[in-house]
């Protein structure tokens, strides 16, 4: 709202101006001042004057605290207590007097000369008698006009506030700014980085043309001129055309277009956007808010500049506002894209699993179609040992369904006595050994099934390299039918070689009591026929033997009958047995025994080095000989090359035999499966040494189901060498406690 | 000395005719023959033979029940016996020693050293 009212007029002036003050010459004596003083009693200064202009000034006061304080005081003159230099104001500038005592105040000074347009003295005016005179009506006034500025002021803020967008809060200032001040333009200008600038908001009263969006060249608007409005600077132009007003000619020529008589500019200063603040904390230009009197030339009052600069500052806040929203408005937008590629990934993360899910329950249906299809018993066991799983066969074969099986302990579904039996497989597979036991089991029908039973531990990984045993798989097959079938073969090879060797004992015990000579005598060829016959039975025996050996071993009808035993016991027992038939065929047997304890069934242990001398013997040439040894060795490196690694820091773990010959040897590619059914080296040796292909077969066995091994090593034309090992008693009874 | 008295049950007379000459040739021994364990049971009480030679597998009655009947009466319990056995696996002897049995034979055997194994076997001098 405008208001001229704070305008004084010039009789008010008139009155307050004091139009004939005392004046002086800076060299008058101060007695002769003083005696000027006290002839003018309302003068309460002496204005020193230099051809006309004012070149200092002297109040009553300073005098007289002079001649109090300086004893030569009459000696003085005034130019050496003058005040200089002096605040003048142009006669033209007198407005309001709040503007006046505004002034009085920001100088400290009460008293001020008033010069015209040519800086010749016009008067003085006291400030006291200033306040005196606008008394009453001057106070009333000013106080209404600070209302008044303050009630302006709040309404054009409110309406600035009442908007976050900068574009409206430019415009409403410009709008209300050119209302209040009545100015024929208002405008803002914004200042660019690269120095040029352009209007963004303007209030233009016609007929004056709108300079709206046009740009600024840099060379109106020079670097210096920017620095200087960030530092602040106010510049109030009453006339562009008046030499004092010091615009440049091209500026006043450029702006010429726009009529501009006179014009004030104030800075928009703000600090640098949030992003910014971090590493520059200096005021930044941002802009300038002008007002322009086309009119005529104007004398902007410090009220229009105050208001002006007021108005700025509340632009810049909003600008800081206006940034701050537009950051907060970036970072929301950035974390609103964050969020939505979020929610996207998660939308998607959780389509994934549900596709997951789906895949997963069409193969648990599956693996369930599977597991209650298969003809075995399926179930999982949990560390606590209780059925976390059992597929339908325990329903169709054992009358136990699944759902109630769940959660049930194992000892709870297979009785007491039965645990029993389980109980040591059970543990042994939850300490992460793989076991497979065989058993009775009784089904729904009440009848027992022979079953093998095989129990997996579950190995979970925990950490890397980490495991640790969640449960079993449990897997029970029906191996009835098997079992029957194995009954029904070693019957029938049971019956087969007894039926076998009873007409073969008879066979044989003739054919040797004839050959005896004693029931008769035969020709040679006889004689001869009769040597093959009992040959022919010898060898048959053997076989028929070995056959029901090896079945029997194989069957697991034997088992081994472990105990602590003596090697070089088991070797002379072997070579005593041997001992005749070497003889017979001029073959000596040699040993070098020594005594270590092993943990065996020393009949079959027997019967394996008598084996390997039998075999010794067949294929050594007569007059020569047969090594059989004995000897520690190691388990822990492949053999036979553990023999020779012995050292006397380890503690040896295995005994290790050794059957020795001097034979024929056996072809390399022979030695593979020299320890196979029926793998002679030569198909014609089992019909000249008698053997039956049957007997390297069974010393395999033997030593296997001792947990030793068993090897050759031969050199066609030089011998053979048969080794085996045992484990030595001391290691067995360790790995037993 | 007196001759010693053999009784041998088997089932199989070609095997008794074996035994019977095979002992008689080598030993120059008497022998009884039973063709069944009932009848070696009654052949045992009624000569009182020094030792019986018993085949195992038999119909009806065989070698070890047999054995065992032999062991429970007091005229024969004191009768040594050596089984005569096709049976030749390490857990069969095994079951034989078990049992007191005074030797086993097996099946075929060698009807030269059949006198002599006995022999050893019951602790006489040939």
């Amino acid at each position: 709202m405008a208001s001229d009212e704070g305008i004084r007029t010039l009789t008010f002036w008139d009155e307050v101006v004091d139009t004939h003050p005392l004046t002086a010459s800076g060299q008058t004596l101060l007695p002769k001042v003083l005696t000027q003083l006290v002839a003018r009693p309302e003068s309460s200064c002496i204005l020193v004057l230099h051809r006309s202009n004012i070149v200092g000034i002297v109040t009553r006061q300073d005098l007289v605290n002079v001649i109090a304080q300086r004893s030569r005081w009459t000696k003085l003159r005034l130019a050496t207590i003058m005040t200089h230099p002096v605040i003048t104001m142009l006669k033209s500038e007198l407005s309001t007097v709040a503007a006046l005592i505004q002034r009085f105040e920001h100088h400290q000074i009460s008293h001020l000369p008033v010069i015209n347009e040519n800086k010749g003295l016009v008067g003085v005016i006291v400030q006291k008698e200033l306040l005196l005179k606008a008394n009453a009506q001057s106070a009333e006034t000013i106080i209404e006009q600070q209302h008044q500025r303050s009630q302006l002021f709040a309404e054009i803020t409110l309406k600035i506030r009442q908007s976050l967008q900068l574009k409206e809060i430019l415009q409403t200032t410009v709008e209300e700014v050119q209302n209040l001040l009545q100015a024929d333009r208002v405008l803002i200008y914004q200042v660019l980085a690269d120095g040029t600038g352009k209007t963004i908001s303007e209030a233009v009263q016609t007929p004056y043309p709108s300079i709206l969006g046009i740009p600024f060249p840099e060379e109106v608007f020079p670097e210096d001129y920017q620095h200087l409005y960030a530092q602040g600077r106010i510049q109030a132009i009453a006339d562009v055309h008046a030499p004092e007003s010091g615009l440049a000619d091209c500026l006043v020529e450029f702006i010429k277009q726009w009529g501009i008589q006179s014009k004030l500019i104030v800075p928009i200063v703000h600090p640098l956007p949030p992003e910014r603040l971090l590493d520059d904390t200096t005021n930044h230009l941002w802009g300038l808010l002008i007002a322009h009197h086309c009119r005529s030339p104007r004398q902007w009052t410090d009220f229009e500049l105050e208001l002006m600069q007021q108005l700025a500052d509340q632009i810049s806040i909003a600008l800081s506002q206006g940034q701050m929203l537009e950051y907060l408005e970036e970072r929301v937008n950035l974390r609103t894209v964050e969020l939505t590629q979020a929610n996207t990934a998660l939308q998607q993360e959780i389509q994934d699993r549900k596709q997951v899910e789906v895949a997963l329950r069409k193969s648990e249906e599956q693996i369930r179609l599977i597991t209650n299809n298969l003809p075995v018993l399926i179930a999982y066991v949990d560390a606590q040992q209780r059925y976390r799983f059992n597929n339908q066969a325990y329903n169709y074969w054992l009358g136990q369904k699944p759902a109630k099986l769940y959660g049930t302990s194992i000892k709870t579904v297979a009785g007491a006595e039965h645990y029993e039996h389980i109980q040591p497989h059970v543990r042994a597979a939850l300490s992460g050994e793989q076991v497979t036991y065989e058993g009775d089991l009784m089904f729904k029908d009440g009848r027992y099934h022979a079953v093998s039973v095989s129990y997996i531990p579950h190995l979970e990984m925990v950490e890397p390299g980490q495991t640790t045993i969640s449960g079993f798989f449990a897997l029970t097959t029906d191996i009835s039918e098997r079992k029957a079938i194995e009954r029904m073969k070693d019957e029938f090879i049971a019956v087969v070689s007894h039926e076998l060797r009873t007409p073969l004992t008879s066979l044989h015990g003739s054919l040797k009591l004839i050959a005896t000579g004693r029931l008769g005598h035969l020709s040679d060829e006889g004689q001869q026929m009769l040597t093959v016959a009992d040959e022919s039975t010898d060898r048959l025996v053997r076989l028929v033997n070995n056959v029901l050996d090896l079945q029997r071993i194989e069957s697991g009808e034997v088992t081994m009958e472990a105990c602590t035993c003596d090697t070089a016991d088991l070797v002379e027992q072997a070579v005593d047995a041997m001992q005749t038939i070497a003889q017979e065929q001029d073959i000596e047997i040699q040993t070098q025994l020594k005594s270590l304890a092993i943990w065996a069934d020393p009949d079959y242990i027997v019967q394996t080095l008598t084996n390997l001398i039998s075999n010794a013997i067949k294929f050594s040439a007569p007059g020569t000989a047969i090594t059989v040894t004995s000897q520690s060795c190691f388990d822990h490196q492949p053999l036979p090359q553990a023999i020779n690694t012995f050292s006397q820091s380890d503690s040896p773990e295995l005994a290790l035999f050794c059957v020795r010959d001097n034979g024929q040897g056996i072809p390399h590619d022979s030695l593979k499966n020299i320890f196979e059914r029926f793998q002679q080296v030569d198909s014609s040796d089992s019909r000249k040494k008698g053997g039956t292909g049957l007997g390297l077969t069974i010393c395999r066995k033997i030593i296997e189901q001792h947990g030793g091994t068993i090897w050759v090593e031969s050199e066609v034309g030089v011998g053979s060498c048969f080794y085996f090992t045992v484990p030595l008693s001391s290691k067995k009874i360790l790995q037993t406690s | 000395m007196k001759t010693k008295r053999i009784l041998v049950i088997d089932d199989e007379e070609s095997i008794q005719k074996v035994v019977s000459l095979s002992l008689k040739m080598e030993a120059n021994w008497e022998i009884i023959c039973a063709s069944s364990g009932k009848e070696g049971l009654r052949e045992a009480e009624a000569q009182q033979p020094d030792a019986v030679l018993l085949d195992v597998m038999m119909p009806e009655m065989d070698g070890i029940a047999t054995f065992e009947r032999l062991n429970n009466n007091r005229q024969t319990q004191a009768i040594p016996v050596i089984l005569l056995t096709a049976k030749t696996g390490t857990a069969e002897k095994r079951l034989f020693q078990k049992i007191g049995v005074t030797g086993v034979i097996t099946k075929p055997f060698n009807p030269l050293a059949l006198a002599s194994q006995m022999a050893k076997l019951l602790g006489w001098q040939l």
